[in-house]
């Protein structure tokens, strides 16, 4: 393949050619979608190691069953977002008894620009903030995450969570709700 | 009433809405980690196998049914005898 070819692709062709083994093509859609695929696994999860490591299998799984990929249209981000939804649910299963997650872990992260004692202020609000979230449901979990880390609008989200956008914008107003109500009852003032 | 209930409802949302958009901010992952990634991906062979345990499950039923079948052959044709 051709740099300029690797310029002009899109993410049916990068699949195709992916199907035939192009490693550029494999290399593209990696590079595309590396940094929101962690970031929604990281935010769900909240340790930057397990993230990871979940987000390896999400892309040797994604790659070692491309040629099952079946494009209905929809962004090949998509069937990341499936994958890694899937892989997530397993993690929370096989770490039922485990202790909770290190929140600490966010403390380096965000907000650098901010005085220290501000950050730290936002950094525990962001603390109490993700705990409110990992304890609603995982599908409203999965919309909030996209609709505020990925800024996508409820048209794309549907068909990431293949879904009718109506349902969408419900299942937004019954997650800010469960949001809302979690973060009360955690102790989180939200004004 | 139930107006200006919906009214504070709604600020209450808004004000949440605000929050979210301001705390999440997106990470960069670990350079390093990316890197190791991409090269171990470029690696692999594009297309895995992947074992299927539901087939070594029926190979292995199988084969047991199997011996099971022979054994009371055997004894059988041994009984004959």
């Amino acid at each position: 393949m051709h740099e300029s070819e690797v310029v002009d692709i899109t993410d049916q062709n990068a699949v195709a050619l992916a199907c035939g083994g192009n490693p550029e093509a494999f290399s593209f859609l990696y590079e595309k979608n590396v940094t929101r695929i962690y970031n929604y696994i990281y935010y769900r999860i909240g340790s930057a190691s397990d993230a990871e490591d979940i987000t390896s299998r999400v892309f040797y799984r994604a790659f070692g069953h491309i040629n099952t990929y079946v494009d209905k249209g929809v962004p090949f981000s998509a069937w990341l977002y499936r994958i890694a939804h899937n892989l997530i649910a397993n993690w929370h299963r096989d770490n039922l008894r485990r202790k909770e997650v290190p929140l600490e872990d966010h403390l380096d992260l965000p907000h650098k620009a901010d005085q220290p004692e501000r950050m730290l202020e936002k950094n525990q609000e962001l603390i109490l903030l993700m705990k409110a979230i990992r304890r609603i449901s995982a599908d409203r979990q999965q919309l909030i995450l996209l609709k505020y880390l990925e800024d996508l609008s409820n048209a794309e989200i549907a068909q990431i969570m293949g879904r009718s956008e109506g349902a969408i914008k419900s299942l937004y107003h019954r997650a800010l709700i469960a949001l809302r109500e979690e973060m009360e009852r955690i102790g989180y003032k939200s004004d | 009433m139930e107006s200006k209930m919906t009214d504070m409802n709604n600020k209450g949302m808004f004000g949440l809405e605000e929050k979210l958009s301001s705390m999440l901010k997106p990470v960069m992952p670990d350079p390093v980690f990316m890197s190791k990634l991409k090269t171990r991906l470029a690696r692999t062979p594009a297309i895995l196998i992947e074992k299927s345990k539901r087939r070594m499950g029926v190979i292995v039923v199988g084969a047991g049914l199997f011996a099971g079948a022979l054994t009371v052959w055997i004894i059988s044709k041994l009984k004959k005898r």
